[in-house]
């Protein structure tokens, strides 16, 4: 992690401009190519920031942070007037954040009970990758069908897109064209769920006590 | 707009019309009591833009308008105003975008809402038209409300499956934790049938209009994604639910190992009483044995309760749990008289029926015991 305060002018070009005049300022570059540039008020957010993949290029008094888009590339011209503190840290392996009900172990458990998620549900990979990020499950059920199954805590209008956009992108291979999809979470935006339904998208509600065993579903007449 | 009716009315119908008003939209609008004075009627109006209703207002009409005031505070008004006054006016004060009430000695003054944002309103009618009695009906809605889903993640389930047709009347709800179905056989077979969805709230509503306006028969308009009910003078409209209805006949047991015939009343105190301790979510647990039935519950750090009544059960002793509100909620809906509790395994729905075959059917899933 390098953490430079600095008397700066930052242009942001690319899908748009951006111009932040010389001030002082915090700009924060960590091992992954993230950067982000914090004034020092104005909240948690930076004022402005690249996220990974990036390529940084650095001359004197000037920092270049570039990044492809599509066919375009943003870039991060940060004009550098006056180093006041410029400090690098080797932070080590980062802790992740722990919290109960995290996606994470939805999806471990999830994994390794499938068929909270469909009937005759059967795991072929958890991370299946797209081009455009991985699906949390890839499942198959008793037809040999494909299941995409996307997880959250909180299930939004979001990740209903979210979802979407992985199917389309499955179901470029003549292979997986009928893939279907499945969003499970724990709670489910009613937005959300008219939304999934809306577009042939299946919701599931699970309860995380009943997964993890410390109590017994709930007996319904009908699921 | 300018007319004059007696509190007392004003009062009453503002009570009936301001429960459909919205209380959560962003459009100010629909929070509000649409007041539409012509020469021939008043009317008073309000919508959700789920449920609508008109409701009729006696009036004096000095000059034709409509307004649109906020309904909670149009209520309050009316229901502060001065006993001994005779009759209140509202006049609408359009430079001052205001209306003026007045009562007796007392004024007020309520800045309007804007009147163009607030929606046309269905007109009575529909692409199928029936005419039903209006106590078989919302006696019907009486009996089966309860079971419907307040989940709004489930919209299907928030909704009653109507059906009307020839001679009869059948109404099915369910939460899919029980199921009641009510068949109502009508004195005269139905002029056109229809089968919808209807929101289980919009059915409540139609209760209190109906008890309000004491109609004895319901006008029901049924378009593709709507219905509209006319009630003695008042109309109310409300959205069908999209969706396939759980296929009811599926879920009932075609067999069961025990058949009992019960008092429906002495049943019902037992349970009453008895689920007093059932708190917390804990269950109602019945325990048959041989020519008995043992009613208990237990709460930690509460207490515990049991009472015994003598049922024809025969067999092996077995015990099952119930949610004690559903269970209540189904002896309620059987009323006086005895009722058949049939049962299958400590896992399995349990059915209850009036024994006179009044028409009532109840399916209550169980809940698991802790052994």
């Amino acid at each position: 992690m390098r953490l430079i305060v600095a008397r700066c002018e930052v242009r942001y070009s690319g899908r748009l401009d951006a111009l932040l005049p010389e001030a002082l300022r915090l700009i924060m570059v960590k091992s992954d190519g993230s950067v982000m540039v914090h004034a020092d008020t104005g909240g948690y957010k930076p004022q402005n920031w690249m996220t990974p993949p990036t390529v940084i290029e650095e001359a004197e008094g000037l920092l270049v942070v570039r990044k492809r888009a599509g066919a375009t590339e943003d870039r991060l011209d940060i004009r550098i007037a006056e180093v006041l503190s410029d400090v690098e840290h080797d932070m080590g392996e980062a802790a992740a954040l722990e919290k109960d009900g995290v996606e994470a172990h939805l999806q471990e458990l999830l994994a390794e009970q499938p068929h909270w998620c469909g009937e005759g549900f059967r795991l072929v990979r958890r991370e299946w990758p797209t081009d455009i990020g991985p699906v949390d499950l890839m499942c198959r059920d008793d037809e040999d069908g494909w299941i995409a199954v996307e997880i959250k805590r909180v299930a939004t209008i979001e990740a209903v897109e979210q979802l979407c956009r992985y199917l389309e992108r499955l179901r470029e291979d003549p292979a997986m064209a009928e893939v279907r999809g499945v969003l499970a979470a724990q709670s489910i935006k009613p937005q959300a769920r008219v939304l999934a339904e809306s577009r042939g998208l299946r919701c599931v509600e699970v309860d995380l006590a009943v997964l993890r065993g410390e109590r017994e579903p709930e007996l319904t007449l009908f699921a | 707009m300018k007319l004059s009716a007696s509190g007392a009315d004003l009062l009453a119908q503002l009570q009936t019309v301001s429960r459909v008003a919205s209380t959560r939209s962003a459009v100010q609008a629909l929070s509000g009591v649409q007041v539409s004075a012509t020469a021939s009627r008043v009317e008073l109006r309000a919508t959700d833009m789920e449920v609508s209703l008109r409701v009729p207002l006696t009036a004096d009409v000095q000059r034709e308008g409509t307004v649109v005031l906020p309904a909670r505070l149009l209520l309050d008004v009316a229901r502060s105003l001065p006993r001994s006054a005779d009759s209140v006016s509202l006049e609408l004060r359009p430079e001052q975008q205001d209306v003026e009430v007045v009562a007796g000695h007392a004024k007020f003054h309520l800045r309007t809402l804007r009147a163009e944002d607030f929606p046309p309103l269905p007109e009575p009618g529909g692409d199928t038209v029936v005419t039903v009695p209006a106590g078989a009906f919302v006696d019907t809605i009486a009996t089966v409300a309860k079971s419907a889903s307040r989940d709004e993640t489930r919209p299907i389930l928030t909704g009653i499956l109507v059906s009307a047709s020839g001679q009869e009347l059948r109404m099915v709800a369910t939460d899919s934790y029980r199921l009641s179905v009510k068949e109502t056989v009508l004195e005269s077979p139905l002029e056109g049938g229809f089968e919808a969805n209807v929101p289980a709230r919009a059915l409540e509503e139609l209760r209190s209009v109906v008890g309000s306006t004491g109609a004895e028969t319901i006008r029901i308009g049924v378009r593709a994604n709507q219905v509209v009910f006319e009630v003695g003078g008042a109309v109310l409209s409300s959205r069908l639910i999209d969706g396939q209805f759980p296929n009811y006949r599926q879920l009932l047991p075609e067999q069961f190992e025990h058949e009992l015939r019960i008092a429906g009343d002495e049943l019902g105190d037992v349970v009453k009483r008895i689920s007093l301790m059932a708190q917390k979510n804990a269950p109602l647990r019945l325990s048959f044995g041989d020519g008995e039935l043992t009613v208990s519950a237990q709460t930690p750090d509460v207490g515990e309760a049991s009472e015994p009544l003598p049922v024809p059960f025969a067999g092996e002793p077995f015990e099952i749990g119930f949610n004690p509100d559903f269970l209540r909620d189904g002896l309620d809906s059987i009323g006086a008289g005895d009722l058949l509790l049939k049962l299958i395994s400590p896992l399995r729905p349990g059915l209850i029926q009036s024994a006179d075959d009044g028409g009532f059917t109840y399916l209550i899933m169980p809940i698991r015991l802790n052994v």
